[in-house]
């Protein structure tokens, strides 16, 4: 299988699909790798290094593309300005590519694509499950980002980052603050913290805030308590009451913080205003902003998205390509995440000609989220993701339902994430999806045998009091009433202990058992009560016996969990 | 004491019992827990002795007194490695005291309001409950103290015969049911005594041949299920004597076996049928691949020095503890190796497999003992794709838990049980005291794997080596 990998042509890109390390691998997964002349000269990747790798160095672009089974690139396809040509005309009919797509408003190369039967791989739609995580290129280039609006406040501010105490003066540190924790939040929380500043960190979901605490950040809370977990690492939208707590928070932080750094992001919307006018010029002169949120919009209010302008005296930094500004790192992650994800495929034989369906009836997550066109047909979005999917978006029904290669217009309030540039902002690598799923299903799990065996149980005495009541000859309607009233006690108990137990963390089965075991020894109760009676009579007697072994378990039991117990620490 | 306060103290000793278990399910409030489920006990105990229907106090308290007595002997002297022999032999006497109540109730027939046949079926179901835990119990005692052979007894037909013993048993209830001659008609036996004697011995049968079947293997599972046992044990006694507190705790402990035994089964890829019923342990003797197979090559033998320059050049370690850790004591040794390591900056974890030992947890409350931190000790969802990155895996007396064989071999019996997957560190080390096969009678191919290397030696001494020859100057 051919595989291909162009120059990125996009004015601001510096990125490359392939490094000569994935090269490499890609070989040894059976891949017949070419690459495009001068593909990583932005990337500091000679050419000689790719072929010394084993990829075939192609001077023509326009015979790459054409030659190619297998496209990888870093941003959509788009039109090579060098050629004059749409990249998606160049290749040939029927060809993969794998690339960030940003489905949700690209609908004129899907449109495109689709009439030349292209089958399309989108990297930003791989679902942030736990096994998808190496081929997580968000989280890879988020990371980048995070990393690289940090050197970018740095750069436009007028201080150290760590407090100093000089013989010509005390320098205090700076104040950074970061709102939106996810991937990009962390990392640049992470950098900050590692160049001495004073680091704080917002986020509505409250599941991050550990993860904040962890990169030694100060986490910022308002009274309001509502969380914004939406689902797929991203945030929702937050009621009025929590967005006006929101602002007051951020209007006396901004008196008080040098820099901010803003990354949040919904999905398939324009980025939220949170830093505004106001904010800014509340800040000291000589205060940065960051955001990174300027491809869709901008966290703040005053961004202009691909510069550096000064408003009030705070320098608003909106750069769109922080991660070609780590061209070579952002190139070897984003490769690695592709040569994992081609590993995942199964590599070059089982990619090849009829096998091409990337396994798509196999019900793997990973293809059903990534895939956008299978042979030009939609199959975007997948039916049923744990994301907030950008469907939910006003205006944006589902492309799905209109049929293949036909879209509705993209509306403008709803721009989305989608755009010229592969720049993701905040994602938390998931957990939250993946572990509220597994959660729900162990607990229906959990469920079903014991009400079956409740039903079962049911059943049975129902039938045991039917014989009973036809063959004694008694009055029925008693006995019966006074099982019930015991079979009902039973029954609750059973659910109570059922849910109770489910919770204990393995490392106390033990100890659980032998505290169990001391309570069943309530059986003694039975024992005393057949206590009643001449000193010598068989009732009196097995019940003192029975009393008397029930004790040993009793004192046994609690007293063997106590020492058991006492030997745990942390 | 009136009806309604006896009543009262019965809902305040169930919530104390519910709260106990709850407490139970983390480290941290365990303590709390357990000292929950003894006031329960004392209050209940208390309201039950102040009750109307109480005589001869000074045998009851003699007995009470005798019992603490023996109960708090056996809690100090035991030894944490015999924890499971402990748990299995207190679950017979629950067993035993259950049989016990239920002859007494039978004979006494009285002080229970409404119906006889009603009565005297709720003694059977509590004698043949109790009958079962009982005998059961006293074999898996025999078969973790190893007086009784680890090999499952697997009589010919022996479903057959559990079903007719069941069925007997069965039919034996319905003649007692129907027993309703009048009390002590000649002075003697209520009636039907011989069918509930009879009842109590086949019952008792049932149970021990239950057990005997059962592999070694499924030791954790067995006193789990017997652990379940006898709370249904308490729970049928209380529907015989219509105390609701015995039957609520009894539910509690039945249901919370239940669980621990559904875990366990889980964590083996087995069903708990088939663990009930027995048969596992001497699995077909390899009759999927016809004669056993050679071994795919040789085992490569280490010695302590070259280990202990392996551990001290690594910086990710990870203990994989099995029984023979418990069988050698070696769980001091092994926590001084960790102390060992940790001052030359290596950092060293424990992997647990769920069913490692003879019993739910076993290796967390050796660990525990020789005061091994518990944040240290992963379980295996935690830690199994941390091998890949870890220098040196010591597998110290475990065997099926680590077996590849279990992910690829599908004649093997233990085909698709979860394992540690510890072949995929750089290096694994396997200390064992001889190269016999594990408790399943399984051979292991993760021996003759290249990365692997064995030490034979018992694990204490084995460990107390390793120690010396870590803290050693590097030569």
């Amino acid at each position: 299988m051919r595989l291909a990998v162009p120059k990125e042509s996009h004015p601001r890109e510096r990125r490359v699909a392939a490094t000569p390390d994935s090269v490499r691998k890609l070989v040894a997964l059976g891949f017949d790798v070419a690459v495009e002349a001068g593909c990583g000269a932005g990337a500091c990747l000679p050419d000689a290094a790719y072929s010394a790798a084993g990829a075939r160095l192609e001077a023509d672009p326009v015979r790459l593309y054409a030659d190619a089974d297998l496209l990888l690139k870093v941003r959509p396809l788009h039109d090579r300005p060098d050629l004059g040509r749409h990249e998606g005309d160049l290749l040939r009919t029927g060809a993969t590519v794998v690339s960030f797509v940003w489905p949700a408003g690209a609908h004129a190369l899907l449109d495109r694509l689709a009439q030349r039967g292209i089958t399309l791989f989108s990297m930003d739609q791989i679902p942030r499950i736990t096994r998808a995580q190496k081929m997580d290129a968000l989280s890879s280039m988020a990371n980048i980002a995070g990393y690289r609006a940090v050197i970018e406040a740095a750069h436009q501010f007028g201080s150290f980052f760590t407090g100093q105490i000089t013989a010509a003066g005390k320098i205090a540190p700076a104040k950074v603050l970061v709102i939106g924790a996810g991937v990009a939040g962390l990392a640049a929380l992470g950098a900050a913290k590692g160049m001495g500043a004073v680091v704080r960190a917002f986020d509505t979901r409250a599941a991050v805030r550990d993860q904040v605490k962890s990169m030694g950040a100060e986490f910022l809370e308002v009274t309001v308590t509502e969380d914004g977990e939406g689902g797929g690492g991203y945030a929702r939208e937050m009621s009025p009451a929590f967005i006006a707590a929101e602002m007051a928070l951020f209007r006396a932080q901004a008196r008080e913080v040098d820099i901010v750094i803003t990354t949040a992001l919904i999905p398939g919307r324009p980025a939220p205003k949170l830093w505004l006018a106001d904010m800014v010029e509340a800040m000291k002169p000589g205060s940065v902003v960051v955001d990174l949120a300027a491809e869709a919009g901008g966290n703040c209010e005053l961004t202009v998205p691909d510069e550096a302008v000064v408003r009030h005296g705070v320098t608003i930094v909106g750069f769109t390509d922080l991660t070609s500004r780590l061209a070579t790192t952002a190139s070897q992650l984003y490769a690695q995440n592709l040569v994992h994800l081609l590993t995942d495929f199964g590599g070059a034989q089982a990619m090849d000609a009829d096998a091409r369906d990337f396994r798509l009836n196999g019900d793997d997550d990973v293809v059903r989220g990534g895939l956008v066109l299978r042979r030009g047909e939609l199959v975007w979005p997948p039916a049923a993701r744990p994301a907030p999917s950008p469907e939910s978006a006003p205006a944006s029904t589902s492309p799905a339902a209109t049929g293949a290669g036909s879209f509705p217009a993209a509306s403008p309030a709803a721009p989305a994430l989608t755009s010229k540039l592969g720049v993701p902002t905040i994602q938390v690598v998931d957990e939250v999806p993946a572990s509220a799923r597994l959660a729900r299903d162990t607990s229906s799990a959990r469920q079903s045998p014991l009400t079956w065996a409740m039903v079962g149980l049911t059943v049975v005495a129902w039938l045991a009091l039917h014989y009973a009541a036809g063959h004694t000859g008694e009055d029925p309607s008693k006995a019966t009433a006074l099982f019930l009233e015991r079979f009902t006690v039973f029954v609750l108990a059973c659910f109570v202990g059922w849910q109770v137990v489910w919770n204990v963390t393995p490392a106390l089965h033990t100890p659980l058992m032998s505290v169990t075991n001391a309570i069943s020894g309530i059986i003694l109760l039975g024992g005393i009560l057949h206590t009643n009676g001449p000193p010598g009579a068989a009732p009196v007697v097995l019940g003192v016996v029975a009393v008397w072994l029930a004790t040993i378990n009793v004192a046994g039991g609690f007293l063997v969990t106590r020492r058991m117990l006492r030997m745990f620490r942390k | 004491m009136s009806e309604a306060f006896l009543s009262l103290a019965w809902v305040v000793a169930g919530v104390l019992f519910i709260s106990s278990l709850r407490g139970l399910s983390h480290p941290e409030t365990a303590r709390r827990g357990n000292g929950y489920g003894m006031v329960g006990m004392l209050i209940a105990v208390a309201a039950a002795m102040t009750a109307g229907e109480v005589g001869n106090f000074g045998m009851l308290v003699a007995a009470i007194g005798a019992g603490s007595a023996i109960g708090a002997q056996l809690a100090r002297s035991v030894a944490m490695t015999a924890m499971p022999e402990l748990v299995a032999i207190l679950h017979s006497f629950v067993g035993l005291a259950a049989v016990l109540v239920g002859f007494a109730s039978y004979l006494a027939q009285d002080a229970h309001e409404g119906s006889h046949a009603l009565l005297l079926g709720e003694i059977a179901l509590d004698v043949l409950v109790g009958s079962i835990t009982f005998t059961g119990s006293v074999i898996a005692f025999g078969k973790l103290r190893g007086s009784l052979s680890g090999r499952p007894l697997l009589l010919p037909g022996r479903h057959a015969l559990n079903a007719l013993a069941a069925l007997l048993c069965l039919g034996l209830a319905v003649v007692l049911v129907r027993a309703t001659e009048p009390v002590g008609m000649a002075g003697d036996l209520p009636g039907g005594f011989g069918a509930l004697l009879a009842m109590t011995l086949i019952a008792g049968a049932l149970g021990a041949h239950l057990v005997l079947a059962i592999g070694g293997a499924d030791m954790p599972v067995v006193v789990s299920m017997l652990n379940s046992y006898s709370g249904w044990t308490a729970s049928a006694a209380g529907f015989m004597l219509g105390n609701d507190l015995l039957i609520i705790t009894g539910a509690l402990v039945g249901s919370s076996g239940a669980i621990l035994s559904h875990i366990m089964c889980r964590a083996m890829n087995r069903s708990l049928a088939s663990v009930i019923f027995g048969g596992f342990g001497a699995a077909p003797p390899k009759s999927a691949s016809g004669t056993p197979q050679p071994p795919p090559g040789d085992v490569v033998e280490t010695t302590v020095e070259e280990l202990a320059a392996e551990l001290r050049a690594g910086t990710e370690v990870v203990i994989v503890p099995g029984y023979g850790m418990a069988v050698a004591r070696a769980q001091h040794a092994v926590r001084q190796l960790v102390d060992a390591l940790k001052e030359r900056g290596v950092r060293t974890r424990f992997a647990i497999h769920p069913v490692a030992g003879r019993l739910p947890g076993h290796m967390n409350v050796l660990l525990a003992e020789a005061a091994v931190p518990y944040d240290l000790v992963l379980e295996m969802d935690e830690i199994n794709h941390d091998f890949p990155t870890t220098d040196v895996v010591l597998v110290i007396g475990a065997n099926d838990i680590v077996n590849p064989a279990a992910q690829t071999d599908t004649a093997s019996p233990i085909y698709g049980m979860p394992v540690l997957e510890v072949w995929k560190a750089r290096r694994t080390v396997v200390v064992k005291r001889s190269r016999g096969a594990g408790y399943a009678g399984i051979d292991n191919p993760l021996f003759y794997h290249g990365n692997t290397r064995m030490l034979f030696a018992d694990a204490k001494d084995g460990m107390e080596k390793l120690v010396a020859a870590v803290q050693a100057p590097a030569a």
